[in-house]
């Protein structure tokens, strides 16, 4: 397991995702898919903004084992180089489908409290919500500096904030 | 990545519809949308489909990083 609060290195496949491999062996895949489908009620200045951030195992087989913290200092250092454009917004949608999504949840928010990204200019908005039986975890980051930033926090609690009349 | 065969059975999502002709989700489909994609995309990841199958075969955009 990884002792070092360094993370690790990641590979940067062009134009699409990045990859690391952590101490013991298990590699791992992030990439950035647009979200401007949700927010189409915003203008495209906004809606185009919003990116959803997913990290993988590229191989479900091999599990990791224990806590590695340099995961979470990987993560942290590529969605911060996401987020220093100070243009765009990443939400962080928990997966669901092993029934551990709240488990998940907590450590992503612990992630980005307990650390701050080298320019500590982070800013996390999180909630949760339920529609139709489905409990969905989400987590919004924005840099500090983002322009929008007020706008795009809105627009994201708009999403979160179910009304049952919506449904 | 992983160069392990596709799964083409796990690979059957088809091209998005045009935008024009969508029309507005709900709530609940959007949540549920938000989890298939995020599904559908682990799955064909870890199944060995590159990113450039997901974008040109099914439809998928991702960033630039």
């Amino acid at each position: 397991m990884g002792t070092s609060l360094q993370p690790y290195k990641f590979i940067i496949f062009k134009p699409n995702y990045y990859s690391f491999v952590t101490a013991s062996g298990v590699e791992y895949i992030c990439y950035f898919t647009p979200y401007a489908e949700y927010f189409k009620k915003y203008p495209a200045t906004i809606s185009s903004k919003f990116y959803a951030f997913n990290l993988e195992l590229a191989d479900k087989k091999l599990k990791p084992k224990g806590v590695d913290i340099r995961i979470a200092d990987t993560v942290i250092t590529i969605v911060g180089d996401f987020l220093n454009s100070q243009i765009n917004a990443v939400v962080y949608i928990c997966d669901n489908s092993d029934g551990r999504e709240a488990a998940r949840y907590r450590k992503f928010l612990s992630w980005f409290d307990y650390y701050s990204h080298p320019s500590h200019q982070i800013l996390q908005v999180s909630g949760d919500f339920e529609v139709g039986g489905i409990k969905l975890y989400t987590a919004l980051l924005v840099h500090k500096k983002n322009k929008l930033k007020k706008r795009l926090i809105e627009a994201y609690i708009d999403l979160i904030d179910y009304d049952e009349d919506e449904k | 990545m992983p160069s392990a065969n596709v799964n083409t059975k796990k690979a059957v999502r088809s091209k998005r519809k045009s935008k024009s002709k969508a029309k507005p989700m709900t709530k609940l489909e959007m949540v549920q949308k938000m989890l298939a994609d995020q599904k559908f995309i682990r799955e064909a990841i870890q199944s060995g489909v590159t990113f450039e199958e997901l974008r040109d075969k099914y439809g998928y955009k991702f960033a630039t990083v």
